[in-house]
């Protein structure tokens, strides 16, 4: 089993540093969206901006993989890609790869 | 065949109802503006007045908030919190670089508050980027009996879940906001407004309403290791 150390458990990661903190990525296939921009609307981290209707994921992204942009878009254009992974003190334990449910 | 192998064999085919509501349920944004029935809000009620709770303490009290005053003024106040909180520890910003050890020692001193997530959904509210109840026409607070039996928080998650299924269900959408709590842990303005007192203390709140788009839909999650104890052996499975 994965454990923290005690390094880890006292180190503060700095939450915009990507080898600290890795926040979640998801892709867009341009193809099937219709620029409805629900998911621009909807994203709790305001990870997407529309350049000229055209959703994409700003840089830094704040993604925590809720995939709740994957739900709600209509024609399905939207895939998690990444998950997020957190070091030192918040440091992911015991994940591993995204999965749907299994039946 | 007897009736657990029926069962079994059907269960390798489909999901069960209560399955899917669980697997489908999203947190949901974006609301329209029409009210919910008020016997909807009444039968989630009694899906968290049904709740299973240590002792059967139900160390529970809602509130519910259908009053866009009311809804917004709690709203208000986080976000003038918020604002505060980051004024002093947002250090991602350029020229604000010095304010990285104050938020060190915030973090450290409230680690869970201040985890990446929250740190910045802290200023995003701030912003008003982010939503508090994102336009719910409904709101549920819950508060905890802080005399309740062995650990009330967990009894009020149990009867949130409930209530958040439920909606689920009826083709609602809901959020968990527990960002209002600053409203009333750092202010006593909505605690007098809304008459709350000891024993009750705020846990959490649901924002309840109908969805725009169709947001309910199955996603993949990471698995998890899970130690499995079976036959004198110890597996991992994910």
């Amino acid at each position: 089993m994965a454990h923290l150390s005690f390094a880890e458990k006292h180190r503060i990661p700095i939450y915009d540093d990507p080898a600290q903190v890795q926040w979640g990525l998801v892709a867009f296939d341009y193809d099937k969206c219709r620029r409805c921009g629900l998911c621009v609307q909807i994203c709790p981290a305001s990870c997407f901006e529309a350049i000229e209707d055209k959703p994409r994921m700003k840089t830094p992204a704040e993604c925590m993989m809720c995939s709740d942009c994957v739900a709600i878009c209509p024609e399905g254009a939207i895939t998690a890609t990444q998950n997020f992974h957190y070091t030192g003190r918040y440091k992911t334990i015991g994940f591993g790869h995204l999965q749907k449910p299994r039946l | 065949m007897g009736r657990q192998g029926q069962i079994a064999e059907e269960l390798h085919k489909e999901w069960t109802e209560t399955e899917e509501v669980i697997l489908k349920r999203r947190s949901v944004r974006f609301y329209k503006k029409a009210q919910v029935p008020e016997y909807m809000i009444r039968r989630i009620l009694e899906a968290g007045r049904f709740a299973p709770s240590a002792g059967n303490g139900q160390p529970w009290k809602f509130v519910v908030l259908r009053e866009p005053d009311i809804i917004n003024g709690i709203t208000e106040t986080t976000v003038t919190i918020c604002r505060l909180f980051k004024s002093l520890i947002e250090y991602r910003i350029p020229g604000k670089r010095w304010r990285l050890p104050i938020a060190k020692l915030n973090i450290r001193i409230k680690p869970a508050e201040l985890h990446p997530v929250p740190f910045s959904a802290c200023t995003l509210i701030a912003d008003r980027a982010l939503g508090l109840f994102h336009g719910a026409p409904t709101v549920i607070l819950i508060f905890k009996d802080v005399r309740g039996i062995s650990n009330p928080d967990l009894d009020c998650g149990i009867a949130g879940q409930n209530m958040v299924l439920a909606a689920h269900s009826m083709g609602l959408g809901t959020c968990w906001v527990s960002f209002s709590k600053l409203a009333f842990q750092y202010t006593g303005k909505w605690k007098k407004r809304l008459g709350i007192q000891y024993p009750y203390k705020f846990v959490t709140s649901l924002s309840i309403g109908w969805p725009v788009g169709d947001p309910d839909g199955v996603i993949a999650r990471p698995t998890h290791a899970v130690d499995w104890y079976e036959d004198g052996a110890k597996t991992v499975v994910h």
